[in-house]
């Protein structure tokens, strides 16, 4: 993919790039600067995308990165970002609690990172299963389960019937 | 016959095979506790759809724009600009082809958005850059053949493209100026190019009028869409009495 061809394909993809980094990180300030990254990184390596691999998947899992990198870069300094796939507790604060009904980006932002990105490919980007699991580099089984498990989390924070 | 919460979970989300969705479908008209969680599953996407959708027709920020048309900082000595500087007007359409006009557009809608951050004249929905506002208004019901001259918006010609779909070019006359060619899709006006011309003078009187001043850019997707001859006043104006529907 040449690069005026790809620059017009991430001026179409933008509004899901920044729907996408706002279900990641709740300010939006933040989510912007994160759509803004993966756009850099995606320019710098237009060579590595192959001509046949759909353009959306590939740019979601360089945002996806970035995400993770800015998490590890915050962890360093100053550790309030617990490591990935410690948050096992999460949907019993949920139970625990069951009259502070939280908002749904309040919900989102308690849930441990990897299953907040499946929750945020497959349900708000309308990801399948398949392209998440590409996206996160995972095995089906891998996504299938932090789905699953993100979601009985965020309907015990969100209540709801 | 029971089903696993991620089975349960894959139908709400369109994934079973047939075999295995027909299962659950059949075992949700007896089962009102089945049918129970689907539901609670898919109105948690709902939900989470209402959450964050509003982002996608929210205005881009210029920064973004910017930062995903960031090749053009290299192709701008060898062509976008060179554009405005010495129209290469010996060149053939299908080297600018590689241009996608939504590129053009990508590059320069950043000024537009500056000015009216609300409201712009340019929007991006569904993937599609769409004229909004007072453009799409004028699109949809200024005649070049009467129009008041100094109106935000003038009007250049109207034609039909060889899709069909009936195009006009334009000129915005706000601090900047620019121009661009629009295109109907739907009930929409779809952009195909938009290109900064020169700074007209400050007098009224200087301004640009017409096709006359549009920018080479402008000139060369007009070619290229054009299937005829450009709408004489007539045509015009039955055109839009037609919706721009051809």
């Amino acid at each position: 993919m040449t690069s005026p061809d790809l620059s017009a394909g991430l001026v179409s993809l933008l509004p899901r790039l920044r729907r996408f980094a706002r279900a990641l990180t709740r300010n939006p300030h933040d989510a912007d600067d994160l759509v803004q990254l993966a756009l850099e990184r995606a320019l710098a390596r237009a060579h590595q995308l192959r001509p046949d691999a759909a353009l959306a998947g590939w740019v979601f899992g360089i945002l996806r990165h970035a995400w993770i990198d800015e998490l590890r870069a915050r962890a360093r300094s100053d550790r309030v970002f617990a490591p990935e796939e410690s948050g096992q507790h999460v949907g019993d604060v949920g139970q625990a609690s069951p009259v502070e009904m939280l908002s749904v980006q309040e919900a989102m932002e308690r849930l441990p990172q990897e299953q907040r990105i499946a929750v945020a490919l497959v349900l708000v980007e309308g990801l399948s299963y398949k392209e998440a699991a590409h996206v996160m580099d995972v095995p089906i089984g891998t996504l299938t389960s932090r789905l699953a498990r993100g979601r009985e989390a965020l309907q015990a924070m969100l209540g709801g019937s | 016959m029971t089903f696993s919460d991620e089975t349960v979970m894959a139908y709400a989300d369109g994934e079973l095979d047939g075999a295995t969705r027909a299962a659950v479908e059949a075992a949700m008209l007896t089962d009102p506790d089945l049918a129970h969680r689907v539901a609670r599953h898919r109105e948690l996407r709902a939900r989470l759809r209402t959450e964050f959708d509003p982002v996608l027709d929210a205005p881009i920020p210029e920064r973004l724009l910017a930062a995903a048309a960031g090749t053009l900082a290299q192709a701008r000595t060898g062509n976008i600009i060179a554009l405005e500087r010495k129209p290469p007007r010996n060149r053939a359409w299908p080297q600018w082809g590689a241009l996608a006009a939504s590129l053009i557009v990508g590059v320069l809608i950043a000024p537009l958005l500056r000015h009216a951050p609300v409201e712009g004249p340019v929007g991006i929905r569904d993937g599609k850059i769409l004229a909004s506002g007072a453009l799409a208004d004028a699109l949809s019901e200024q005649l070049a053949s009467n129009q008041i001259a100094d109106a935000p918006v003038h009007l250049g010609v109207s034609f039909l493209s060889r899709s069909g779909d009936y195009c006009r070019t334009f000129t915005l006359r706000d601090k900047s100026v620019v121009a661009g060619l629009a295109c109907r899709d739907r009930e929409q006006w779809r952009l195909e190019a938009l290109a900064a011309t020169r700074p007209a003078g400050s007098g009224s009187g200087e301004y640009q009028t017409a096709a006359s001043a549009l920018p080479p850019a402008i000139e060369q997707s007009v070619d290229a869409l054009i299937a005829g001859d450009p709408l004489d006043a007539r045509a015009e104006a039955a055109a839009r009495g037609n919706g721009w529907h051809h």
